[in-house]
Formats: structure tokens, C-alpha cells, sequence
């Protein structure tokens, strides 16, 4: 999808996924853009895909609840050293930032869940949750050292 | 995503390579649980060319390794990829695996 240029150093790019486990991919495609777009390297790019994915499976997991139960729209907006991520569901209410990831766990009992959670906050310098409505918007907010231009 | 097993002696190297999501990690589940539940409970797990492991696939890494530690085993890594090993690291789960530089010493660790 050809990007739209609001200003000549803001980037947006943006579509709607249904809300299944195999619409990830297509998150991450949008998402590799933004942050190319922001002058991100493979590496960061990489690690915003990883964070955003783990939102947008929350979404269809505890969201939703059931696969295809409904959409989300996806937006990035990127201008030169920061990439801002926007996700919209009309799910019920899910918070994900009201949940602590636990990072303190022992060796002989390794922690199977909540590693989603803890890959999102150290990835993103922000991470925000509204209900306006009935729709959950999610930002997450990504920013590097901007490139010389 | 693609699976590959070679049976060795002591071991079993699983090579996985693609993408390890949500949409996938199921199936990797199934194999390594097929394994395990014919007692190959000493696994290498090549991830040289994974270029996506997400929440669900550390799961399931997570997953065997206690399945198969019950019984003596042990989960070990041989030459991951950049991009696998910054899944691992970002989940905080860099301190639970033993990681081979390539496949040839994970496989005579055991």
C-alpha cells in the first residue's frame, strides 16, 4: 500500500486486518514500513514488529476471544526517529498495560506466559490504552537517536 | 514455517526455519511433543534460519524444556539466528538456554 504523506516529514500508513492469528504477518509487513519509513535499521524494525504483534495478539486472543470475531485497524505514523503505532479493535475492554509482566521467576520454573507483555514494554518507550466508545486504541511509541538527514 | 528432525543417537536435532508466531507455533509444538512423548528427551534445537519467534514460539521452547528437564533432558540452542536470539533476550528468557555457536557442538554437548 503506497504510504500517504500528510507533511513532508510524517509518513502514514495504515489498514484494516481481521482479527485472526494469521493476520499477524500482514501487521508486521505494516509496521516494517512505518519504521523504515522513520529511519529505523532491519534490527529495530525487527523489534517493533515483535512488540506490535504481541498487542495485536492480545487483541485476538483475549479480546476478542474468538478468531474473526472482528477487525483492526492499524495505523503507523512515522517521521524521522520515532514511529508511532495505533491499534484499534471494537473488542470488549482489554487493558493491556493494566498487566505486570513477571520478571521474577527461577531457574527450575521458567515462566510459560506473559512474555508478550514484557517484550512490549521493553521494546517501546510509550505504551497507552484508551476506551473511547467501544473501541479499545492501543498506542505504542517507538524512538531512536533520529538520522541525519 | 518448516520442521526438520534428524534422530541421532543420543540426540535429536530439530531444525526450524521461517516464522514462529502465533499463527504457527502449534505445529512446532506438536512435533517437539511427539518427541518427547518417544522419550527423545536430549534435543538440539537449530534455529539458524528462524527469522520471526514471537511470544507463542517461546512458549513452546519454554514448554519442552520443562517437559524434557522432568526426565533428565535438556533443550539446547545451536547457532540462532540475530533475530531469534533478540526474541530471546527481549523475553528475559536469555538465561535458560544453553546456546551453541553451530549445530556440530550442540549436538556433542550431550
Amino acid at each position: 500500500m503506497a504510504p500517504t504523506r500528510t507533511r513532508s516529514r510524517l509518513t502514514l500508513h495504515s489498514q484494516t486486518v481481521a482479527a485472526r492469528l494469521d493476520q499477524l504477518e500482514a501487521v508486521c509487513g505494516l509496521v516494517d514500513q512505518g519504521a523504515h519509513s522513520a529511519g529505523f535499521d532491519d534490527r529495530t524494525s525487527y523489534a517493533c514488529q515483535l512488540a506490535v504483534c504481541e498487542a495485536a495478539e492480545n487483541i485476538v486472543k483475549h479480546g476478542y476471544r474468538k478468531p474473526g470475531a472482528g477487525d483492526i485497524r492499524v495505523t503507523t505514523r512515522s517521521r524521522p526517529g520515532e514511529l508511532i503505532i495505533d491499534l484499534v479493535d471494537s473488542a470488549p475492554p482489554f487493558d493491556p498495560t493494566a498487566a505486570m509482566p513477571d520478571d521474577d521467576w527461577e531457574m527450575t520454573d521458567p515462566p510459560v506466559g506473559g512474555r508478550g507483555l514484557l517484550i512490549i514494554r521493553r521494546v517501546m518507550d510509550d505504551v497507552h490504552y484508551e476506551r473511547r466508545g467501544h473501541r479499545n486504541h492501543l498506542r505504542l511509541r517507538k524512538r531512536i537517536q533520529a538520522p541525519s538527514e | 514455517m518448516e520442521i526438520k528432525t534428524q534422530v541421532y543417537k543420543r540426540v535429536v536435532a530439530v531444525t526450524v526455519s521461517g516464522r514462529v508466531d502465533s499463527a504457527t507455533a502449534g505445529d512446532l509444538e506438536a512435533a517437539l511433543t511427539a518427541l518427547t512423548n518417544e522419550s527423545h528427551t536430549n534435543l538440539v534445537l537449530d534455529l539458524a534460519a528462524v527469522d520471526f519467534l514471537s511470544s507463542s514460539g517461546l512458549r513452546v521452547l519454554v514448554t519442552t524444556l520443562k517437559a524434557v528437564r522432568k526426565l533428565g533432558g535438556d533443550v539446547r540452542l545451536a547457532q540462532p539466528s540475530q533475530r531469534a536470539v533478540d526474541a530471546i533476550n527481549l523475553a528475559g528468557l536469555d538465561v535458560l538456554f544453553k546456546v551453541f555457536p553451530d549445530r556440530e557442538s550442540a549436538i556433542g554437548s550431550y
